[in-house]
């Protein structure tokens, strides 16, 4: 499972009332009949996290991400709202990927 | 087939058998066998069938060297079958080899001669051909030429391809929305190319909803192979997809260089994403060494990334602390402790999992942040427990059963978590530790008076003590919480009936009726139980009104099957309550009326139920009596087909009430329907032998072993274990903590590695013996063994000492210095004198 604390978006100091309006903003975007693998994911990392006694056991018997994490979202911190224009190849990438999960799945 | 006829056949060999010798290599497979005889053939004739199963081979060559990656090979193979109008068998497959060996132009001009013929392509596979065309002809870097004698949907294919290309290109070129959009509008919206459409139409901003946009990108379906650019496009168009660490971890690679070209971030920003990606994929030590490189990033956030890292890679520990400073205690054992559960290092995990919870411990004072610090705790030894419960190398305190152990220090420091507390009661009473079961249960309830899963254990434990008061209220509790419960409710009847039992026994069927009659409170009219209405009846027979208890008796009789089996059920009732006199003279001629009824497996098999109950094993002589009565009836069932799980259930029954007779009756029939079952032959033995393993004759003892070994082979644990316990009497599997031996051999061994710890025990030194009652009288005499065992561990003089073994020593010698103990403080063992 991907950290937990990355995957809801929350800081690893978050408390359970945070968390839950967090899972449930997400669930609200995500409904499981859109996504379900992505709400599989919210629930599994909401699981981990819905009590005290639970993100201790995170933190204390896992190693996670969230500290990479964190220094992504810094990076991407950066990123403008508007829509550049992609290069010839990132499009040709795309299109390949696509193509060979179709041959290969 | 040997290596001559492999070589091929003699030119003088007939067509037919040459036939029948292709067909035979082609059904088994052996398909390059089969090319060479069906060209032999179609050379010789070009009949249509051996044309078909030519192609059928090559078809079957391709497939197993594609199976073995050799796609551009299979794709050569497949080429031998290509038909007038340029198609191949199993075109996918044909384009799968392309598109894995790197062909994609071939594969994109074979697609578009494929999808402008109507007839080239069978139905069911048109549409996920015609996506994948469609993506491959925008995706090459040119567009195919119009394939020779085109077929006639060629054009049109081409035109949309062209179209589709030009309004990518002119996208990509910062053309505007609206020359973009000429180009899409010539593209066909039932066409294959409708998700270009879609997907350029939403990143120029057509819809100008976000709602709608969505809509009409989940028209790309997650098999498309235009699903990753859809993807791609949601992240950068749709307003809720933030663009956040957890989204972009979900992008792959190529996705993430598309957004972040398009939501413009900058190099540097780029560049760590792709190569931290990069590096992450190199494994943590590449990740850790990329990290320790970035000093423009927060020093805090990269300590802790790298941090994290640590437990992957343990030998990184200095290095972290050359630029980082020195890692507290906690950490430190923490990285070392999950690092040893990487590398399955039990103890070493165990007992740097202990150090942690003595870190937290070291700094525990008074207030919230301590509370914290107690919880922490509580979820080290929780994990402790969790482990020793799956690995026998984790040893607790040295005395009791590790997971007690450990959910006991659990509990300790954090005493509201519900399910540890259950986890010990249950714990305790598996052990057969009575006295902490009830106490902790009594405990529970006081503390969680409303919880379903305490007030579950806690009438289960008032049960156990016959505290029926007690466990009425609980379970009146526990109804209130889940009014449907049918176990504690059938629970509490089961208590109400046996004290009646004692009532009627007594010779007070008032009483005995009273209590059934409150015991009726338990039961839920869609659920009546069969049990009550029969001990109803059998204690108003005395008391009357007779027309009543007759009643409750025959549905009583009823709802436990009726006939036979549900007359045994009231005359083994009756003989609990020693219902004696003309009721039980009634009883009698009742079951021996229900027996001239022929026997059904189903009520057979009912009895079978009933005697499982606790009361039949406690009344042996009783039901035996019982079963003897019923033998003639019984014995008409031997001849029935028995599954063999059923059998099992019966014969145990039998041989636990010691009707080896009808065992014997039962096993002979099953040999006869099936004399390859070793389970007959099995049940013949203990039904010839009197359940005795010790009359056994020496052929059948071989036999019997050879049998248990021919089940552990095939994995059948259950019929090796009745056999173990056949032979050996157990019925337990020796207890992982040496409790018990298992056999005689086993006991030999304890009493001898018993005698030498004594006399190991008796030799030690002076000085050796102080420290050891120094140590005791320090730590307790649990701790004592524990810490004794780390230090014999750690001891190059007891190299190769089995773990279970050093334990015992230890606990031999702490319990000799207990013998002399006079409290002192002090310090370490002094092994290497000792040794």
């Amino acid at each position: 499972m991907r950290d937990p604390f990355t995957v809801l978006g929350v800081s690893e100091d978050a408390g359970d009332a945070e968390i839950r309006r967090r899972y449930l903003a997400l669930v609200r975007d995500f409904p499981p009949d859109r996504d379900p693998d992505r709400f599989r994911e919210y629930r599994a990392a909401y699981d981990a996290l819905s009590d005290e006694r639970k993100r201790l056991e995170t933190k204390l018997l896992h190693t996670n991400e969230a500290a990479l994490s964190r220094l992504n979202s810094a990076a991407l911190g950066a990123a403008s709202s508007g829509t550049a224009r992609p290069s010839k190849q990132a499009v040709a990438a795309l299109l390949n990927e696509g193509i060979m999960r179709t041959v290969t799945d | 087939m040997n290596k001559a006829q492999r070589r091929g056949p003699a030119p003088s060999v007939p067509t037919d058998v040459l036939a029948a010798r292709a067909a035979e290599a082609l059904e088994q497979e052996r398909f390059k066998e089969a090319i060479e005889l069906f060209k032999l053939l179609t050379r010789q004739e070009p009949r249509p069938e051996w044309k078909q199963s030519l192609a059928a081979a090559y078809h079957g060559r391709a497939r197993v060297m594609a199976a073995k990656k050799m796609f551009k090979e299979a794709a050569m193979v497949l080429e031998n079958t290509i038909a007038a109008d340029g198609t191949v068998r199993d075109p996918r497959l044909y384009l799968t080899c392309l598109l894995r060996d790197g062909q994609q132009p071939k594969a994109a001009a074979y697609l578009l001669r494929c999808c402008g013929s109507d007839g080239a392509v069978p139905a069911a596979e048109r549409a996920p051909l015609e996506d994948l065309a469609a993506a491959l002809l925008i995706a090459v870097p040119q567009l195919p030429d119009a394939p020779r004698a085109a077929p006639a949907g060629s054009p049109r294919w081409r035109d949309m391809a062209a179209a589709s290309r030009q309004a990518l290109a002119a996208w990509i070129n910062g053309a505007s929305a609206e020359e973009i959009e000429q180009h899409l509008n010539r593209i066909s919206l039932r066409s294959a190319f409708r998700p270009i459409r879609l997907l350029l139409g939403s990143l120029i901003g057509e819809s100008g909803d976000d709602e709608r946009t969505r809509q009409l990108l989940e028209t790309i379906r997650p098999g498309s192979p235009f699903y990753p650019f859809r993807q791609a496009v949601e992240a950068v168009v749709l307003r809720d997809r933030v663009l956040d660490a957890a989204g972009w971890e979900r992008l792959t690679p190529a996705q993430q260089v598309f957004v972040a070209e398009v939501r413009g971030l900058p190099i540097a920003a780029s560049q760590f994403l792709a190569r931290s990606a990069e590096a992450a994929q190199g494994g943590p030590g590449a990740l850790f060494g990329f990290l320790m490189k970035q000093s423009e990033l927060p020093r805090e956030e990269v300590r802790s990334a790298c941090l994290n890292l640590l437990p992957q890679i343990p030998d990184r520990v200095a290095q972290f602390e050359k630029t980082f400073g020195p890692l507290p205690e906690l950490d430190r054992h923490r990285i070392k402790a999950l690092a040893a559960e990487a590398r399955n290092d039990w103890q070493m995990a165990e007992r740097h999992w202990n150090a942690v919870a003595d870190a937290i411990a070291g700094g525990i004072a008074d207030g919230p942040a301590d509370r914290l610090a107690m919880l922490s705790q509580g979820v080290i030894y929780r994990h402790l427990a969790h482990l020793a419960h799956m690995h026998p190398e984790i040893g607790g305190g040295g005395f009791d059963d590790p997971v007690i152990f450990y959910l006991e220090r659990c509990t300790a420091v954090d005493p509201e978590h519900i399910p540890s507390v259950l986890q010990l009661i249950e714990r305790y009473r598996e052990d057969s530790r009575d006295k902490d079961w009830h106490r902790l249960a009594d405990d529970a309830i006081q503390r969680f008076p409303d919880d379903s899963q305490v007030l579950l254990r806690a009438t289960e434990s008032a049960v156990a003590r016959k505290a029926y008061k007690k466990a009425a209220g609980f379970a009146r509790r526990l109804l209130k919480i889940n009014a449907i419960n049918p176990g504690i409710r059938r629970q509490m009847i089961e208590l109400q009936v046996a004290h009646a039992r004692k009532q009627m026994r007594s010779k007070r069927p008032e009483l005995a009726a009273k209590e059934l009659s409150a015991a009726a409170e338990w039961e839920r009219p869609d659920a009546p139980s069969p049990l009550l209405r029969i001990a109803r009846g059998l204690a108003g027979l005395p008391i009357g009104p007779r027309d009543q208890a007759e009643a409750w008796l025959s549905e009583g009789v009823g709802l436990a099957g009726g006939g036979a089996a549900g007359w045994f059920q009231a005359r083994f009732e009756a003989e609990l309550m020693k219902v004696t006199g003309d009721d039980a003279a009634w009883l009698r001629k009742e079951l021996a009326r229900a027996c001239e009824a022929p026997p059904t497996k189903e009520a057979v098999m009912r009895i079978v139920s009933a005697l499982g109950q606790p009361e039949a094993r406690e009344n042996k002589r009783l039901v035996t009596g019982l079963l003897l009565s019923m033998r003639a009836w019984l014995e008409k069932a031997a001849g029935f087909d028995w599954p063999e799980a059923e059998f099992q259930a019966l014969a145990e029954t039998l041989t636990r009430f010691e009707a080896f007779e009808l065992l014997r009756e039962f096993a002979r029939a099953g040999r006869q329907r099936d004399p390859a079952n070793p389970i007959w032959r099995f049940h013949h033995m203990v039904a010839r032998t009197r359940g005795k393993a010790d009359k056994l004759s020496p052929a059948e003892a071989d036999d019997l072993f050879e049998m248990a070994e021919m089940a552990a082979e095939r994995e059948d644990f259950q019929v090796t274990k009745r056999i173990r316990q056949f032979l050996y009497g157990d019925d337990k599997p020796p207890s992982r903590r040496g409790r018990g031996p298992s056999a005689p051999s086993d006991a030999m061994v304890e009493a001898e590695m018993d005698a030498a710890f004594a006399a190991m025990v008796d030799q030690l030194p002076k000085s050796a013996t102080r420290g050891l009652r120094e140590m005791v009288a320090e730590l307790g005499p649990d701790a004592a063994v524990a810490e004794m065992v780390e230090q014999m561990r750690e001891s190059p003089l007891v190299p190769g000492m089995p773990e279970p073994m050093i334990r015992r020593l230890a606990r031999a010698m702490v319990e000799k210095a207990l013998e002399k103990a006079r409290p002192r403080r002090g310090g370490k063992v002094d092994w290497d004198e000792f040794f």
